[in-house]
């Protein structure tokens, strides 16, 4: 890199190893189980909540399959936007650049008012009289992380490795403690779960409980986000992704069977910290306090690793000029994108001090869902434009174009499930995303060069 | 006035001070290094480079 | 072919720039929650007098809501009896289905026309 200095240039730097791939897919997502997933218990039931959590990990499994092939091939900040922008075109990127941008700063907010409860839910528990301010909690969490990024990856991720690994230890000892396996455990399905409470809703409940069930895993897909900083991109990413999408399928499994096991779902669909209640009522106070920390751990490794990939993308879209090129800075000691960074802090705060968690996390869910639309559109034109011969793939994934055609069929059911309960937000958010893509393509993209966009070493794509 | 009071004191303060320190530098580092510079990083470039080593 | 030379975007107009996106998005965001039409919260359904046996909740159930900290039945009753409206009208789907597909169909329109200038620039003659 010194060299890259003498001429008078500042990249991001290549620091990462998979290890740190892994904690930012899995620190991101992880928070899922600690939080928000349990809503889809209160969409459909208990026994909805575990089939909505199956078919999105088929959905997530796609997701990882068609995400690790491109980015295999398409290493760069930006992740996504960036494949779009080869791929599919200009403003298709733009889009998408926008779709991670949301839903990572709208999990950073949701992840930052997870925060303020808990600190409220804790501060009551140990007497304290008429609640306490959350505000200052919230803020703080969001600055913490925020300084953390701005000043170096390496240690942000780090970071993010260490308090992943004992969120996700405390979802394992819970599970271990609780099931049984050493004698009689508290668990009580089949009690909980008979009568009305095996399918309150009925089938239908089963697909509404959809929305929330991409939960579990909503964000994994931010590991390609590192791929300027990680040292051997074609390997780690892959390698980093699937083994976080496997981690989280054990995890979501683990976390429904104890929490369905414990809690009525009438309040478990509502809960604001269900692996904490989970806790609670374990009648262990080792494994409340335990939860606990992992609860707190978990939003800080999630909302620390979206701000690191929302700050990518915002970054990224600022050097292409999609936005304005200020953005497009890296700090010349600190190697991370600075003014991205700092630019979407207000933008979290507004969203975590003043909107509610369950609108906040719809947001951020419908900017992901849009997104795993455009996974299968760019996958088939990325094997139309560069058939598998034309350019050597890190990693091909198996049975093109089933995982495609299956990820388009169950979007379209995770569609129909957020349109049965927030129709509204789904509407707006998409006309929305219609104005600003008149906006660009009518005005912004004038600002960006056409051929210098195109940066990879490929060969002329098929049919152009 | 009890603990939890405090704490959210401390929490208004660090938040604070976080706030400050990003605000600091990043008013330090731009104008200390020139615009040019500091938006000098182009995608892909990293490829580049390691392939001119490679090469080299 | 001749090259497309992007102009320079000045200070101001950068910040006029993220303004606009910023409103356009924040609006898009806030506004539905501002109507009241952010929808979807469970509408509880009363009932008078209400005991664990008329809310549906069998032993397990009550024991487990009294640790969470439900006393007795009337403390959980709003809880338990809320429920989502699952209710929609046929219009409402197709309006929404024209809406996300006719958005995708702009949107693949859109790009292909700057994808081949893209390409035509980069690989041209």
């Amino acid at each position: 890199m010194a060299k890259a200095e003498k001429i008078e240039h500042v990249g991001l730097a290549r620091v990462l190893g998979p290890a740190h791939v892994w904690a930012l897919g899995v620190g991101i997502v992880l928070v899922g189980e600690y939080m928000g997933w349990n809503f889809a218990v209160g969409k459909g039931g208990a026994y909805a909540a575990l089939m909505a959590c199956w078919f999105a990990g088929i959905l997530y499994t796609c997701v990882a399959m068609i995400d690790s092939e491109v980015t295999s091939t398409v290493a760069a900040a930006g992740g996504q936007y960036t494949q779009a922008k080869h791929i599919v075109g200009p403003l298709m990127a733009f889009n998408v650049g926008l779709y991670l941008v949301f839903a990572y700063t709208m999990l950073e907010a949701a992840n930052a008012i997870t925060v303020g409860f808990l600190v409220d839910t804790v501060a009551t528990m140990s007497g304290h009289q008429g609640g306490v301010d959350q505000r200052p909690f919230i803020i703080l969490s969001i600055m913490f992380l925020a300084w953390l990024n701005y000043r170096g990856v390496l240690a942000t991720l780090t970071f993010n490795l260490v308090i992943t690994a004992i969120a996700f230890t405390a979802v394992v000892v819970l599970f271990l403690t609780t099931a049984g396996i050493f004698g009689a455990g508290p668990l009580r399905h089949a009690d909980l779960l008979s009568g009305q409470a095996a399918l309150p809703y009925g089938w239908l409940g089963v697909l509404a409980s959809m929305h929330f069930g991409l939960w579990f895993y909503l964000g994994i897909e931010g590991t390609t986000q590192a791929a300027e900083e990680v040292r051997s991109p074609a390997r780690a990413l892959p390698f980093g992704t699937l083994a976080g999408v496997m981690t989280l399928a054990i995890a979501a499994t683990l976390t429904w069977y104890v929490c369905a096991g414990l809690m009525p779902w009438e309040y478990l669909g509502q809960s604001g910290v269900p692996l904490f209640d989970a806790a609670r009522l374990s009648g262990s106070y080792g494994l409340m306090v335990f939860l606990g920390i992992g609860t707190l751990f978990a939003t800080l490794a999630s909302a620390n690793g979206c701000i690191n990939d929302a700050s990518r993308a915002w970054f990224a879209m600022g050097r292409d000029r999609y936005l304005p090129g200020w953005f497009g800075a890296v700090h010349p000691k600190y190697r991370t994108p600075y003014r991205s960074i700092i630019f979407l802090v207000p933008i979290a705060l507004i969203f975590a001090l003043g909107a509610p968690l369950d609108q906040v996390v719809t947001f951020s869910i419908l900017s992901g869902l849009l997104e795993y639309t455009f996974m299968p559109l760019n996958i088939i034109l990325f094997r139309r434009k560069w058939p598998l011969d034309t350019i050597k793939r890190g990693y091909e994934h198996p049975f093109h174009p089933l995982p495609a055609m299956v990820l388009l069929g169950l979007c379209g059911l995770a569609f129909f499930a957020v349109f049965l309960g927030y129709g509204t937000q789904l509407v707006a958010m998409i006309a929305f995303y219609i104005v600003v893509s008149l906006w660009f393509h009518f005005w912004r993209y004038r600002f960006v060069n056409r051929g210098a966009q195109f940066t990879m070493p490929w060969p002329k794509p098929r049919g152009y | 006035m009890d603990l939890w009071d405090y704490l959210e004191l401390a929490a208004w303060a660090a938040s604070a001070l976080f706030g400050l320190f990003i605000v600091i530098d990043w008013i330090r580092t731009d104008s200390t290094y020139d615009e040019e510079f500091l938006t000098s990083s182009r995608e892909g470039e990293l490829e580049a480079l390691t392939e001119e080593q490679h090469r080299g | 072919m001749t090259r497309y030379q992007a102009p320079v975007q000045g200070k101001v107009g950068q910040v006029i720039d993220v303004i606009v996106l910023l409103i356009m998005a924040i609006g898009a965001l806030y506004i539905p929650l501002w109507m009241g039409m952010a929808g979807s919260s469970k509408v509880p359904q009363p009932v008078t007098d209400p005991t664990w046996e008329s809310l549906g909740q069998n032993a397990v159930m009550v024991e487990q809501w009294q640790k969470l900290g439900f006393a007795d039945a009337a403390s959980a009753s709003e809880m338990i009896t809320a429920r989502f409206d699952y209710s929609f009208s046929i219009g409402a789907l197709v309006a929404m289905i024209v809406v996300i597909v006719g958005y995708y169909a702009i949107l693949l329109r859109f790009s292909e026309k700057e994808y081949r200038e893209v390409i035509a620039e980069k690989f041209g003659e």
